[in-house]
């Protein structure tokens, strides 16, 4: 599974080659004239747009250049937008005709609190200044951890930090009223160990609403990435093999039966909110990626296939790295994935999920926090993130109440729709000198850490090791050190202090009325389903043993048994993770 | 009642501060708690790290069986309220009431919701932006009393208070066992644990646990987890709770024991502990693990009055011990009761095997091998090295 050093090893093959095509540029004159040509034919497909107070702009920004060496050196260490090796962006024109109305605009916004008729009317509340359908769901405690709300001891986290959802039932309150098959309509979920639990209770209740056939239709993204689990987020519940088997069975199932589900997203986000610097955030986090890549191929799946359904999430804080972070891993990832893995293009495209750092915004003088996210967007939209989340202002205290959420919102749309940074020209900042100079640093860095991972036997391995546990844990001590030494400036907080009292912010809470309304619909569910529980989750508890596919069989097991129910069955079969320090 | 003992005096006026951190149930949030302890240690302080996603009744039974301080909890994802309180009422219960219990939570934790929590038990909360350094003097100041023996406490809060004396130097209870169910006097058979650092001690340990409270319906079991102390600062991060999940339950004593400067892999009051946990007649068996030792002699031999400060003593491996000339090396490998090669699912386990047993056949005492991966769930190697446990334990009957 471990391909790391051989990953780090053709990161450099290739910019060997790229180096070399640069010096063959200046010399060959052949093909430096095939190289003119060829730049003489993208500048002229370039089209003219005007700005609003009429300045004529090419769609597309290019290097002011017509010396072979420097284009060999663009086309090729960078790529044009949406080609190899990606740097530049995904795809040729990202925010181009979103912004202008034909596409859809890449904000997402991560919501949910209380019940599921709470995230629901949240969900109705944001979505009125969208043109597409973007459904951004946060599960609370009980539910990330694969417990019922009626679970001892868990009844005060019931409803707090995301929505809780028991059953079936809930999950199709928390969709009411919107259709789900829409061609624009995308619903992502922050949902990791009880992943497979959660989509299947999600597929049943589209099913219940649009008829059987409306699951190929299903858009979105489930986050399920399990590695950053065990490393940062802390939320496993199986044993690590046993989660990544669930996992795998998952992802085999949506490729072929949700084309348009996105069944993983290898997130860096919790790395980088743990305390991990940019370097290891991107680090560790491509590592994961490429270690899906492996386990599943060794699992027999077409790297062709499961490639394009594979996708990222980056943390967006305000060091320095973030200036470059999303380009130099799309850059890695593809010449990883097309040079080890033999990835046809497709599979070779990171597409990325951004958020802005939860961590860099402070309770004391919180309202700098607007500032602080408005810069970290300016960063995220820079590297053409292909999504992005804004945090609230209220970020340091609750989950964001309405005032803040639509102040995140409309961040997101003064960058994108009102400023004219991102709207007219294609490849603003890509090829500026301290992008390059960062570039090389921060891909170099991040190629140091692959191959000490390598040497401890690949990303599993070091895991085991806690290697990557201890390196998130000192630079989160690192980080609170240098607050604490003056050393690293937070405004308000160790500079610039007014000393103003701690500010009483809305608090978004759920009542303990609302906590036992929760218990005693899942109750009722239970009570409902009593005669067909057992034998569903024997049919379950079969298939775990016997090595079947665990989705498959979920899909049907939501329909009369709860969460709960099903993590203690599968506990039985598989066992408990052991936690690490 | 307790009958006192005088120990040997190697007087420490009082050990260091010992605080038990935790993260609440369904809240992973542990940035803050870690560093936390990184600091606490770094100041000197022995903190019991019991993890995240925690139980009010797991954190209640580690801080009476831990004997700490103070309870520190780092909560993030709400519901602080009902359970800071939950923490304060389960420790009065289980008679821990004179056990602060203060935390954090940056900002989720308003100071509304402290100033409630407060007048419902909880000590004192720190909010978002406190420096780490005032923090440190203030819990030195607040918390930094010695423990003194206490007549009142009960059951494992008794016991645990016992070994906190004898941890500090200090005189301690042994408390009489009560008569077992047929008039003899209760016997507990005590395995010593011993190893290479990061062989899988704990992780094994805690797997026979789990053997254990399968196949007692109702006995109990106790573990002492000796690991080292800074040599500098002399706090310690004593985090073995964090992967014993076997271990949360009240049938187990768990207990921690920093080495405080002792150099042998057990902590100097081990000895001591080990007499306490026996004369309260409660446990059917005691695992104590030593710090991780390689090629130096027995920990559990140089220790003890008499020849053995255990029943038994089972060394633990893992296949990546060097080669042959280091087996030889291994002095623990000629006295151990048992053996066990762990992390069996390691490529490098077929050879080792070999190796070490015909390292032990050299030793011509019919010592046998038992390959473990303790790592994996109902493990049937981990099966039959508790069989041989108990094989032993029924023969010294
Ligand atoms: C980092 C972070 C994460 C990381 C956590 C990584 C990790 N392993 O710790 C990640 C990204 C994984 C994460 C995930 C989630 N998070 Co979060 N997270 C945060 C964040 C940004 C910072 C918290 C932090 O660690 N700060 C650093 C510490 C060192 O500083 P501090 O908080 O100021 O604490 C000080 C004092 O209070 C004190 N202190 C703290 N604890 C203790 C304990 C003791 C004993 C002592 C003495 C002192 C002390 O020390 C500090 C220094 O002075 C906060 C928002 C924010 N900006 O505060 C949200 C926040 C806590 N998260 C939140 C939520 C909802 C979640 C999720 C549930 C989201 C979801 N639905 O999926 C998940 C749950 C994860 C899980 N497993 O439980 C909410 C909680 C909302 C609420 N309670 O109402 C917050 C407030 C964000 C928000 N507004 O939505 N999160
Ligand atoms: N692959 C594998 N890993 C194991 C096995 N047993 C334990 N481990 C892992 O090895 C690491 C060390 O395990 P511990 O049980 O803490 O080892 P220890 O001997 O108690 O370590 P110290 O107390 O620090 O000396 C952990 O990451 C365990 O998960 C096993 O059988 N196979
Ligand atoms: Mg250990």
């Amino acid at each position: 599974m471990n391909s790391l050093g051989k990953i780090a090893d053709s990161v450099d093959a290739y910019n060997r080659h790229v180096a070399a095509e640069v010096a063959r540029a200046r010399t060959d004159p052949a093909f430096a004239t095939a190289l003119r040509e060829r730049w003489a034919k993208i500048r002229a497909s370039i089209e003219t747009t005007h700005s609003p107070t009429g300045t004529a702009l090419p769609r597309l920004a290019l290097p002011q250049t017509d010396e072979p060496g420097a284009i060999a050196e663009y086309l090729l260490g960078q790529g044009l937008p949406g080609e190899f090796p990606y740097a530049n962006a995904a795809y040729r024109e990202m925010y181009l005709d979103k912004v202008s109305g034909t596409g859809e605009e890449p904000m997402r916004l991560f919501a949910g609190l209380g019940l599921a008729e709470d995230t629901n009317a949240r969900f109705h509340y944001l979505g009125q200044h969208q043109k597409s359908l973007r459904l951004s769901t946060a599960f609370d405690g009980p539910t990330l951890y694969g417990l019922d709300s009626d679970h001892e001891g868990v009844l005060g986290k019931v409803g707090e930090g995301g929505v809780a959802i028991d059953t079936v039932e809930d999950m199709t309150r928390l969709f009411a009223g919107f259709d789900l098959t829409r061609k624009d309509a995308s619903v992502s979920m922050t949902m990791n160990a009880p992943a497979p639990m959660i989509l299947a209770m999600f597929i049943a209740a589209a099913k219940r609403r649009f008829g059987p056939g409306c699951v190929p239709n299903l858009r979105g993204t489930i986050q399920a990435d399990m590695l950053k689990e065990v490393q940062a987020q802390n939320e496993v519940i199986f044993p690590i093999d046993a989660s990544l088997r669930f996992l795998c069975d998952m992802i085999e199932w949506c490729v072929p039966n949700m084309p348009r589900w996105y069944p993983v997203s290898i997130s860096g986000y919790h790395i980088a909110e743990a305390g991990a610097t940019p370097v290891q955030q991107a680090a560790f986090t491509l590592a994961n990626g490429f270690t899906y890549a492996g386990l599943l191929r060794a699992r027999g799946a077409d790297v062709n296939e499961f490639g394009p359904r594979l996708s990222f999430f980056l943390d967006c804080g305000l060091d320095v790295e973030y200036l470059v972070l999303g380009r130099v891993c799309r850059r890695i990832w593809a010449i990883g994935m097309r040079e080890v893995f033999a990835a046809n293009p497709k599979a070779q495209i990171l597409k990325l999920h951004t958020q802005t750092s939860g961590r860099s915004l402070i309770a004391a003088e919180f309202q700098n926090n607007l500032t602080r996210t408005a810069v970290e967007l300016m960063l995220s939209y820079m590297n053409y993130t292909n999504s992005c989340h804004s945090n609230s202002a209220d970020e340091p205290f609750t989950t964001p109440t309405e005032q803040y959420a639509t102040l995140a919102s409309h961040g997101q749309s003064i960058i994108m729709e009102e400023s004219g940074v991102f709207k007219h020209m294609m490849n603003m900042f890509g090829g500026a000198p301290g992008l390059l100079i960062l570039e090389r640093q921060v891909e170099q860095a991040i190629l140091a850490v692959f191959r000490e991972m390598n040497t401890l036997g690949g990303v599993l391995a070091a895991q085991e090791q806690r290697y990557q546990r201890s390196k998130i844990q000192e630079a989160g001590h690192n980080y609170e050190k240098q607050i604490y030494a003056g050393t690293r400036p937070i405004i308000g907080l160790n500079k610039y202090v007014n000393d103003e009292p701690m500010p009483s912010v809305p608090l978004a809470r759920t009542s303990p009325r609302k906590q036992r309304l929760q218990v005693e619909r899942l109750r009722a569910f239970k009570q409902k389903h009593a005669k067909k529980a057992p034998a569903a989750l024997q049919r379950l508890e079969n298939v775990a043993r016997h090595g079947g596919n665990v989705f498959a069989e979920l899909v049907n097991t939501v329909e009369v048994c709860s969460l709960g129910q099903i993590t203690a069955c599968l506990s039985g079969v598989v066992g408990k993770f052991r936690p690490m320090v | 009642m307790a009958r006192a003992k005088t120990t040997r005096s190697t007087a420490r006026p009082a050990g260091p501060l010992r605080i038990l951190t935790a993260v609440p149930i369904c809240d992973g949030h542990d940035s803050a708690v870690t560093t936390i302890n990184i600091e606490l240690a770094r100041h000197g302080i022995e903190v019991i790290y019991l993890g995240y996603h925690q139980p009010a009744s797991a954190i209640v039974r580690a801080a009476i069986q831990e004997d700490v301080n103070v309870v520190g909890l780092s909560s993030y994802n709400g519901g602080h309220i009902v359970f800071f309180k939950e923490v304060v009422d389960q420790l009065k219960k289980g008679g821990g009431g004179d056990i602060p219990v203060f935390g954090g939570g940056g900002g989720t934790i308003t100071q509304a919701d402290a100033r409630l929590m407060q007048r419902q038990g909880t000590d004192r909360i720190y909010f978002a932006g406190t420096s780490l350094d005032s923090m440190m003097a203030e819990i030195k100041r607040h918390y930094g009393r010695a423990a003194k023996p206490n007549a009142r406490f009960k059951g494992d809060r008794a016991l645990a208070r016992a070994i906190t004396l004898a941890e500090s130097g200090l005189s301690f209870p042994l408390l009489p066992a009560p008569r077992s169910r047929n008039g003899a006097p209760h016997r507990s058979y005590v395995v010593g644990v011993a190893g290479p650092g990061g062989a899988g001690k704990s992780t094994l340990i805690d797997e026979l646990t789990s053997r254990f409270l399968q196949g007692n319906p109702a006995g109990r079991i106790a573990i002492l987890a000796n690991d080292p102390s800074h040599p500098d600062t002399g706090g310690a991060i004593l985090g073995d709770r964090v992967s014993a999940i076997y271990s949360q339950d009240d049938r187990v004593f768990f207990r921690s024991l920093a080495t405080r400067g002792s150099l042998t892999g057990l902590s100097a009051a081990a000895p001591a502990a080990i007499d306490i946990l026996k004369a309260s007649g409660e446990f059917d068996l005691i695992l104590v693990e030593s710090v991780g030792v390689g090629q130096e002699s027995d920990p559990f031999r140089i220790f003890g009055r008499g020849p053995k400060l255990v029943d038994a003593t089972l060394f633990v491996l893992a296949p990546y011990y060097g080669g042959l000339i280091q087996l030889q090396k291994i002095a623990l490998l000629n006295g151990a009761d048992l053996v066990a090669l762990n992390k069996c699912d390691h490529p490098m386990a077929h050879t080792a095997r070999a190796e070490i047993q015909a390292r032990l056949d050299q030793n011509g005492r019919g010592q046998t091998l038992h390959p473990t991966t303790a790592a994996k769930h109902f493990d049937p190697g981990v099966d039959a090295l508790y069989a041989a446990i108990l094989g032993l334990s029924a023969k010294s009957k």
